[in-house]
C-alpha cells in the first residue's frame, strides 16, 4: 500500500488540474491573445507564456491532458467491457467455444495494430471516433485473455461447486461468485491498460492522425513543443512532463494493485 | 554413546516472543527423536530454527556433534549443515530444481561437503541405496518425469548423497497417497538402521511415529506437554493433549464404530463414466471413471477410497450432477436424476456436498451469513428474510459455532470453523444424502476428529447417508459400514467394511489397509 501512496497523489493532482484548471483560468485553450504572441513564461497574464499565434499554454496544457485522459479512460473503459464479456464466456464456457473464442484474441492480436488504425484514417477521414474504435479493438484483447484465466480457475473452485448444489444457476454464478472474485485483477489490469492507450493516442495526435485542433491533446502539445524546442523550450517540458507523470503514476498503480491481487 | 544432535533448553522466538520454550531432546548414531503435536504447536520450528533455515530465531542450545549451532554465524551453520545434516522436506516437486536433470542435482548434493566429484557409478549405486532400480535411466531424467513416490526418494538419495549422520525429516510423507507413506517411511527406517544415521523426525502421522520412533516429544503450542520412551507414550499417555492426539488419529486397530443401521435403498448409480478431453483440438479423450455403479442405503454410509488419481472425487461429482458425466444413470428412490443441467431446485436439495479445503470451499467476498443462506434463496425462494435468518441461526448452532460468526468473512476463520460452515451451508438445504469429499483430509488431527464426531452425531441424527470420499481407510471406517475401493477409474473391491479390512483381496486394497494399520 505505502509504495503506491505517492503515485495515486500525483495522479489525483494531476486528474483535479485537469478539471479544476480551465475553470479558473481567463484564458481558453483555444482563445488567442493578439497582444501577446510567443510570449516567454512569466510574462502577465500567462505565467507559462503562450504559442506562436498567442494561445495561453497552461491553458492548452490542461485542456490536453483532459482530453487525453478522456480517451483514455473511455477506450480502457470499453477495453473493459468487452474483455471482461469476450473472456468470462470463452472461461465459464470452455472447450470448443473457449478454443475458438482465444484463437480469434490470437488472430487480432497478430495484426499490425497501427498500421490499421492508419489506413482507416486514410480511407474515412480523421475522426476521433475512429482513435477510440482502434484503440478499443486492440486494448481488450489482454484483458480477455487475463479474466478467462482467472474464471477458468474459478470455476473449479469448490464454493462455485457449492453454489451449484446450492440450485444457483449460471447466471447467478456468474453473479455472485465469479464477477466479484475477479473485479480486483480486472481493475488492475485495466489501470495497467490506461497507460498503453494514452500513448497510442499521443502517438497518432503526434503524427497528426488523432485528436484534431482547435481541439488539443497531450500528443499534439508534444508535437508543436518539438517544432519549437530549440527557441522555447518549456513548450515541450510541460506537455511532456505531464504525459510522463501519468504514465509512471498509472503503471506503478497497476502494478502495485495486481502484485497484490494475483 | 555421544549424542549426534542434542538440544537442551531450545527457544524460538519470532521478535521478542517466544513461540517455542524449553525443549529438550538428544539423539544417538541409528535413534529417532519424532516431534509430534497440532499444527501450530511448533515442532517444525524447532525442528528447522536452530539449523538457521527458518527466519525465526533459535536461542538456549543445539549441538550437531560437539558444534553449537545456536548464536553460530551464516558461514558456519552452511558449513555445519553440509558436512553432517541431510534435509527432507514434506513437498517434493518443489524441493527438485525443475530444469536440472536428477544426476545434476544429486551431483551436487554429494559434493557438498567437499567430497570428490563422484562418478556415474556412484550415483547410480546411491538411487540403489533409495530403492530406486535402472538409476541409469533415472539419472538423465528431468524431476516432472517422476511420481511422486520417487521424488521423494530421490530426495531422500540427495539428502543421504554426501554421508551425513544427521538426518531431519520434516513432514516427510505428508504430501503422498496412503499407500506410498509406508514404503518412504520404510526405507527412512532401514537408512537409519544400515547406515546408523539419528533421525529427527517431524509429524503429525502418529503411526508412522509410533512405528518407527525410539523416542518422541509431543509439543503444545510452543511447550513440551510430554516427552519419552515412544512404547511409554504411546501405550500409556500421560498429558491430556497427548491422549487427545492419539484418539484423534483413528486407527484400523481400533474396535469397530457402531453406526446407525442402513434403510432401503436411497441411491442407485448404474454404469457412471467420465472422460476429460486432452488440452488442444482433436487429442481425444482420457477416461477418469469407466463405468462404475454403486447403491447408497437411507442412513447409510458408503466409503470411496483410492489412491489420488484413481477418479474417486470425478465420481462422487458426477453423482451428485455437479461435475461431468458422460455415461450412466443415477436413480434416486426408483426415479431417475435429470443430468447435471436439468436439475431443479428439488433435486438439488438431495445431494450437498462438503470438499476437502475448506478455505476454499467458501467464497472469500461473502459473509458467514450469506454463505449459509445461499442454498435457501435458491431452494426455498419463498422463504422470508427472517424465517432465512432463523434457518441459518439454527444451522450454525447445529455445527457448534458461536453465533457471532454468521458476521465474519472466511478470511477470518480456521480451518475448523470455515469446514463447520461448509457444512452448516449442506445441512440449511435439508439434504437427504451428504457427498464428503475428502472433508476432513486438510485439517489437523485434533481438529478433524472433532469434525468427524460431529458428522458422525449429524449423521445418526438426521438419517443421513453418506457418500465418503477419501484416501484414508481409518477415517472413513468411523463414517461408513462399506466400502468401494477405486483404482484407474473402476471399482476393484466392494463389501462390508470390516471384512474388507480383515480380508483385503486386492493389491490396492491391501496397499490401503497395510498404509492404515
Amino acid at each position: 500500500m505505502k509504495a503506491a501512496r505517492l503515485p495515486v497523489l500525483l495522479l489525483g493532482l494531476v486528474i483535479l488540474a485537469a478539471i479544476v484548471g480551465p475553470m479558473l483560468l481567463p484564458w481558453r485553450h483555444d482563445a488567442i491573445d493578439w497582444n501577446a504572441v510567443r510570449v516567454p513564461p512569466g510574462s502577465p497574464g500567462h505565467p507559462l507564456g503562450t504559442d506562436m499565434v498567442g494561445r495561453d499554454l497552461l491553458a492548452r496544457s490542461l485542456a490536453g491532458t483532459r482530453i487525453t485522459l478522456l480517451v483514455a479512460a473511455a477506450a480502457a473503459g470499453v477495453s473493459l467491457l468487452i474483455g471482461v464479456a469476450w473472456g468470462a464466456v470463452a472461461g465459464w464456457k470452455g472447450g470448443r467455444i473457449d478454443e475458438a473464442m482465444m484463437r480469434i484474441v490470437d488472430g487480432l492480436y497478430a495484426l499490425p495494430f497501427m498500421f490499421v488504425v492508419i489506413l482507416l484514417m486514410v480511407l474515412f477521414g480523421r475522426s476521433i471516433l475512429l482513435v477510440f474504435l482502434g484503440i478499443g479493438a486492440v486494448e481488450w484483447l489482454t484483458m480477455a485473455r487475463v479474466v478467462r484465466g482467472q474464471v477458468l480457475a474459478l470455476r473449479e473452485r469448490p464454493f462455485v461447486l457449492a453454489a451449484e448444489a446450492a440450485g444457483a444457476r449460471a447466471p447467478a454464478i456468474m453473479i455472485g461468485h465469479i464477477l466479484p472474485n475477479l473485479a480486483g485483477i480486472a481493475i488492475a489490469y485495466l489501470l495497467l491498460t490506461i497507460p498503453q492507450v494514452v500513448m497510442i493516442e499521443s502517438f497518432l495526435s503526434f503524427l497528426g492522425l488523432g485528436v484534431q485542433e482547435p481541439l488539443t491533446s497531450l500528443g499534439i502539445l508534444v508535437k508543436e513543443g518539438a517544432d519549437d524546442m530549440d527557441v522555447a523550450p518549456h513548450a515541450l517540458l510541460l506537455p511532456g512532463g505531464i504525459l510522463v507523470t501519468i504514465l509512471i503514476c498509472l503503471t506503478l498503480i497497476g502494478e502495485d494493485l495486481r502484485d497484490r491481487l494475483a | 554413546m555421544s549424542a549426534v544432535y542434542a538440544v537442551a533448553g531450545l527457544e524460538v522466538h519470532a521478535g521478542d516472543r517466544a513461540i517455542v520454550r524449553g525443549v529438550d531432546f538428544a539423539i544417538a548414531a541409528g535413534e529417532c527423536v519424532a516431534l509430534v503435536g497440532a499444527s501450530g504447536s511448533g515442532k517444525s520450528q524447532t525442528c528447522l530454527a536452530p539449523f538457521g533455515l527458518s527466519p525465526l530465531r533459535a536461542m538456549g542450545s543445539a549441538r550437531l556433534c560437539g558444534e553449537e549451532l545456536v548464536g553460530a554465524d551464516e558461514a558456519r551453520l552452511r558449513r555445519l549443515r553440509a558436512a553432517h545434516t541431510g534435509f527432507v522436506f514434506q513437498q517434493p516437486l518443489t524441493a527438485l530444481t525443475p530444469h536440472l536433470r536428477i544426476g545434476r542435482q544429486l551431483d551436487e548434493a554429494w559434493r557438498q561437503a567437499g567430497a570428490p566429484r563422484p562418478d556415474r557409478r556412484d550415483l547410480v549405486a546411491l538411487m540403489a541405496r533409495v530403492g530406486l532400480d535402472r538409476g541409469d535411466e533415472w539419472l538423465d531424467q528431468y524431476p516432472h518425469r517422476l511420481s511422486g513416490g520417487q521424488r521423494q526418494r530421490v530426495m531422500i538419495a540427495a539428502a543421504i548423497a554426501h554421508g551425513p549422520r544427521l538426518l531431519v525429516a520434516d513432514e516427510p510423507t505428508t504430501a503422498l497417497d496412503a499407500g506410498l507413506r509406508r514404503d518412504v517411511m520404510a526405507l527412512i527406517a532401514r537408512l537409519r538402521r544400515e547406515e546408523g544415521l539419528a533421525l529427527l523426525l517431524v509429524s503429525h502421522d502418529l503411526p508412522a511415529v509410533a512405528e518407527h520412533a525410539d523416542r518422541v516429544v509431543v509439543l503444545e503450542e510452543g511447550h513440551v506437554a510430554e516427552a519419552g520412551d515412544a512404547a511409554r507414550i504411546f501405550a500409556e499417555p500421560r498429558a491430556d493433549y497427548t491422549r487427545a492426539l492419539i484418539a484423534a488419529s483413528p486407527r484400523l486397530t481400533d474396535p469397530p464404530p457402531d453406526l446407525p443401521l442402513a434403510g432401503g435403498t436411497l441411491l442407485e448409480a448404474r454404469g457412471v463414466a467420465v472422460s476429460f478431453p486432452r488440452p488442444g483440438w482433436r487429442r481425444g479423450r482420457i477416461a477418469a471413471v469407466a463405468g462404475v455403479s454403486i447403491g447408497l442405503g437411507r442412513g447409510e454410509g458408503l466409503a470411496i477410497v483410492g489412491g489420488s488419481g484413481s477418479g474417486k472425487s470425478t465420481l462422487g461429482r458426477a453423482i451428485a450432477r455437479i461435475g461431468p458425466a458422460d455415461a450412466g444413470a443415477v436413480r434416486w428412490q426408483g426415479r431417475d436424476l435429470p443430468p447435471r443441467k436439468a436439475m431443479r431446485p428439488g433435486d438439488r436439495r438431495l445431494i450437498q456436498p462438503v470438499f476437502q479445503d475448506p478455505v476454499a470451499s467458501l467464497d472469500p467476498q461473502w459473509r458467514v451469513a450469506d454463505i449459509i443462506a445461499e442454498p435457501l434463496r435458491h431452494l426455498r425462494p419463498g422463504l422470508d428474510a427472517a424465517a432465512r435468518d432463523e434457518a441459518v441461526a439454527r444451522a450454525i448452532a447445529e455445527v457448534e459455532l458461536e453465533p457471532a460468526i454468521a458476521r465474519r468473512r472466511p478470511a477470518t476463520l480456521s480451518g475448523g470453523q470455515a469446514q463447520r460452515v461448509a457444512i452448516a451451508r449442506a445441512l440449511v438445504a435439508e439434504p437427504e444424502m451428504l457427498l464428503l469429499d475428502e472433508a476432513t483430509s486438510a485439517l489437523d488431527v485434533l481438529v478433524a476428529g472433532r469434525v468427524l464426531d460431529l458428522l458422525a452425531r449429524l449423521q445418526r441424527a438426521r438419517g443421513l447417508a453418506i457418500l465418503f470420499i477419501s484416501h484414508d481407510l481409518a477415517v472413513a471406517r468411523r463414517l461408513c459400514g462399506r466400502i468401494a475401493v477405486m483404482d484407474g477409474g473402476r471399482i476393484v473391491e466392494e463389501g462390508d467394511m470390516e471384512a474388507v479390512i480383515r480380508t483385503p483381496c486386492h493389491p490396492v486394497t491391501r496397499a490401503l489397509v497395510a498404509a492404515s494399520a
